[in-house]
């Protein structure tokens, strides 16, 4: 019980459990509105377990990681996959995160999907989800961390696709799973690319070992290591194959929180976190994670400007932020890869309490409006919502990066990463540079559509849409507090955890596979400090975007735009026509393929029918042979008998 | 006139020749099985005979084993016979059609057969019961 990877086995069993209970319930009618409570239970379970599981790795810091004995799950030839997992700082850090977070998603889900008839299939999928995500975050092998990897894609796949019925929702589904199919076709092809560099092994610490000491060459590992962040990018929901993401809020807004701030997005940013002792070798795959980062970071937040769909808004958000993550990432090498990770995981931990209590809260609002999520047809929300609108004022101004709050103190960890890149001595330093400037540009972006969202949502004349009907009201406690709980965390846990005491640097810093990471030659120490100057600009950035919000969308009006922006607003509404020239260059000629393909099959299909045709008109015409008379019988054989003794014997015989 | 290979040939063959006509025209069973058994005999007929054209034993091994067949076929097919009987209390042979194909109509006479009297099968008294005294019977003592 007290051993780490013990606690480990229970808190990734206990998702499952639920899961299976979930299921059982739905067998039974009154059963079935308790479906939530094993999920809430063992989440939350798993959460304090995971504080425990973290308690203890604080205070053993001599032993820093703990790797289960493999157990084999297939072997042929040299390729073997184990059943092991890992609990080191970083994955005990997730852990903690992905549970905390999906105890009060679940709580929050118990009072949003009440009433709905799929209830206890929610609650089952939704055990599964975390259960992936916990395995994917502890899984030390690569195999079985593709094996948990795909786990969460079918989870999200299922989510995405909760409600089935709608056509919408199965496409948004099915494209949410093609489209992250696309990377994971990297990710398969970069991790037998790494089996092969890393001296045929495929658990992750045996590869990274192998790897240090015999360095391959530097082509092939880039090759590899682009090839995994491919996963990354398709799971990640980076710039060419972000476009699923926005698409999935067609699922329940609880399933939204879950993937945007726990399980499902964060696996590519752990995914290269976790392999940064091999992406750290190859400068090359670094600044193009940067690069890919950068543009996502920017694309996105500038097509979030004008969205009128607030869970849009957000969603699009998460993609920006998640290039952030990114843009951090790949800044290890040129500067120390614990210092750039700490910065990625930071953000992905503060990202994960404000983006999930931004899309509960705007759970709260859809679910007070009857369903509506459309900010021109609703507004001035605040007196009908308080504390919604205050949990939500709470998690925007996170987003935002207004001083002190958890956002601002993570983002200005990787404004700082990309800083000190900027100024190493290392290739790309120039790119860096400019990444920074890309970064800054995203960061008042950021500021000013959370600002809008929030002013077009809670702020101007009260309207509301007649579907919400008269029972427009706050919701019940059961969701609220989960928004209060989860308000808290985006406000205090940013300061309260780096800043200042460097406490999750630290940590973070004791993971072999960063401190392995770290001892790349060349890259330069950053001490973690508090950066007067970056903390004024990035002030000023927030300020900024919420000033110049606040002037345009003080008093509602979604339609409006900042005078002489008006054609950058419709071209950021019209989400600069990626959508379409997707459907243009790859779904079109996708269909006209599968129908010439169908009119070939068809033909195909008519040939064969023709040529199995002639059998069976040869034997409707002999079928009345078989007529059930023995005599019948009997004088055929004698007859053809005959004809053949005949032919012998007048034929042959002479 | 001595006897050679072809008049035995010439018997079995015309033993044989019956039986088919036989076995052919007409639909009793038992009359089939009947000729069935001509046939048989008539192929035993040739294989004694080119054994002893031939001078060795060969055939006449065969027919004994031929005999000792037909005697086992004979009690089958004769219970079968039996069974059939009692199902349709009738030994036409066309009345087995079953085992056309599917769709094909049932073969019919143009001219029906009478039907044949059929008589009840003889029953014995229930064993074990009481036997009805009479009046005329003397009572014994």
């Amino acid at each position: 019980m007290s051993d780490p990877l013990t606690l480990a086995v229970i808190i990734l069993a206990l998702p499952l459990t639920a899961a299976v209970l979930a299921w059982l319930c739905a067998g039974n009618a009154k059963l079935k509105h308790y479906a939530h409570v094993p999920l809430v239970v063992a989440c939350g379970t798993a959460a304090v377990l995971s504080a425990l599981l973290l308690n203890k790795m604080l205070g053993a810091p001599d032993k820093a990681s703990y790797v289960s004995e493999p157990v084999t799950w297939f072997a042929a030839g040299k390729l073997k996959a184990t059943f092991t997992i890992t609990v080191d700082a970083l994955s005990a850090t997730m852990l903690g995160m992905v549970s905390f977070i999906a105890t009060f998603i679940a709580l929050f889900s118990s009072g949003y999907m009440h009433g709905d008839k799929g209830y206890p299939r929610f609650f089952a999928v939704m055990g599964l989800f975390v259960f992936s995500m916990l395995g994917l975050v502890l899984a030390n092998n690569f195999f079985l961390l593709i094996l948990f990897w795909e786990g969460v894609g079918l989870c999200s796949y299922l989510l995405v696709g909760y409600y089935f019925e709608k056509p919408s929702a199965a496409a948004a589904a099915r494209k949410a799973f093609l489209v992250t199919r696309i990377g994971d076709t990297g990710l398969i092809l970069g991790t037998l690319m790494v089996w092969h560099l890393g001296g045929w092994h495929t658990d992750l610490t045996a590869v990274f070992e192998h790897i240090a000491k015999n360095p391959p060459d530097t082509a092939a590992l880039t090759t590899a290591c682009l090839l995994l962040f491919c996963g990354a990018v398709g799971k990640s929901a980076q710039f060419p194959l972000y476009v699923w993401l926005p698409d999935a809020m067609e699922g329940p807004t609880p399933v939204s929180a879950l993937i945007h701030a726990a399980t499902m997005v964060t696996a590519g940013v752990y995914l290269l976190a976790r392999c940064s002792p091999l992406f750290v070798l190859c400068p090359d795959a670094q600044i193009a994670v940067s690069w890919i980062g950068g543009i996502t970071a920017l694309l996105a937040a500038f097509i979030a400007l004008a969205q009128t769909d607030l869970k849009r808004v957000l969603a699009y958000s998460t993609v920006s932020q998640l290039g952030f993550m990114f843009l951090a990432l790949g800044t290890g090498g040129a500067i120390s890869p614990a210092f750039a990770v700490t910065a990625a995981m930071f953000h992905l931990f503060t990202h994960a309490f404000f983006k999930a209590l931004l899309f509960l809260a705007s759970g709260s609002v859809m679910h007070a409006m009857g369903g509506v999520i459309d900010v021109r047809q609703f507004g001035g929300l605040r007196k009908l919502l308080p504390v919604t609108h205050v949990t939500f004022l709470c998690g925007a101004a996170a987003l935002a990066g207004l001083p002190l709050l958890s956002g601002f103190w993570s983002k200005d960890l990787i404004l700082e990463s990309l800083v000190e890149a900027g100024e190493s001595k290392r290739p790309y330093s120039a790119g860096y540079f400019l990444l920074f400037v890309v970064a800054c540009t995203a960061a008042l972006m950021t500021a000013f559509y959370t600002t809008r969202a929030y002013l077009l949502t809670f702020w101007g004349p009260e309207r509301i849409p007649h579907e919400a009907g008269h029972h427009a009201h706050e919701s019940p406690k059961v969701m609220t507090v989960p928004l209060m709980v989860l308000a808290v965390g985006a406000v205090f846990a940013g300061a309260a955890l780096q800043p200042f005491t460097h406490w999750f640097g630290d940590f973070l810093g004791t993971a072999p596979s960063l401190a392995q990471a770290d001892r790349v030659p060349g890259a330069r120490a950053v001490e973690h400090h508090l950066n007067w100057t970056m903390m004024g600009v990035s002030t000023a950035l927030a300020l900024f975007g919420v000033a110049l919000a606040a002037g345009v969308y003080g008093n509602g009006g979604a339609e409006k735009a900042p005078t002489g922006l008006e054609p950058v607003f419709a071209a950021s509404r019209s989400k600069l026509l990626v959508d379409e020239l997707y459907y243009a260059v790859f779904v079109k000629p996708a269909e006209v393929l599968a129908f010439l393909a169908r009119v070939f099959d068809s033909v195909l299909d008519g040939f064969t029918r023709v040529v199995s045709s002639v059998p069976r008109f040869v034997a409707e015409a002999v079928r009345p042979i078989q007529n059930g008379l023995v005599q019948f019988y009997a004088l055929s054989m004698a007859l053809g008998l005959m004809v053949f003794l005949s032919f012998v014997v007048f034929k042959i015989a002479r | 006139m001595t006897l050679s290979l072809w008049h035995f040939l010439a018997v079995g063959a015309a033993v044989f020749g019956v039986g088919l006509v036989g076995f052919l025209t007409r639909r009793n069973l038992i009359t089939m099985f009947l000729c069935a058994e001509l046939m048989l005999q008539g192929v035993a007929i040739n294989l004694v005979a080119f054994a002893r054209y031939h001078g060795n034993l060969q055939g006449q091994v065969f027919v004994m084993f031929i005999l000792a067949v037909a005697a086992c076929e004979a009690g089958v097919a004769l219970a079968l016979f039996l069974n059939l009987y009692r199902k349709r209390r009738s030994l036409d042979s066309s009345d087995w059609q079953e085992l056309r194909e599917l769709g094909v109509p049932a073969a019919t006479d143009t001219e029906p057969l009478p039907k044949p009297v059929v008589e009840p099968d003889p029953v014995l008294t229930p064993a074990g019961a009481r036997p009805e005294p009479t009046a005329e019977e003397v009572a014994r003592v």
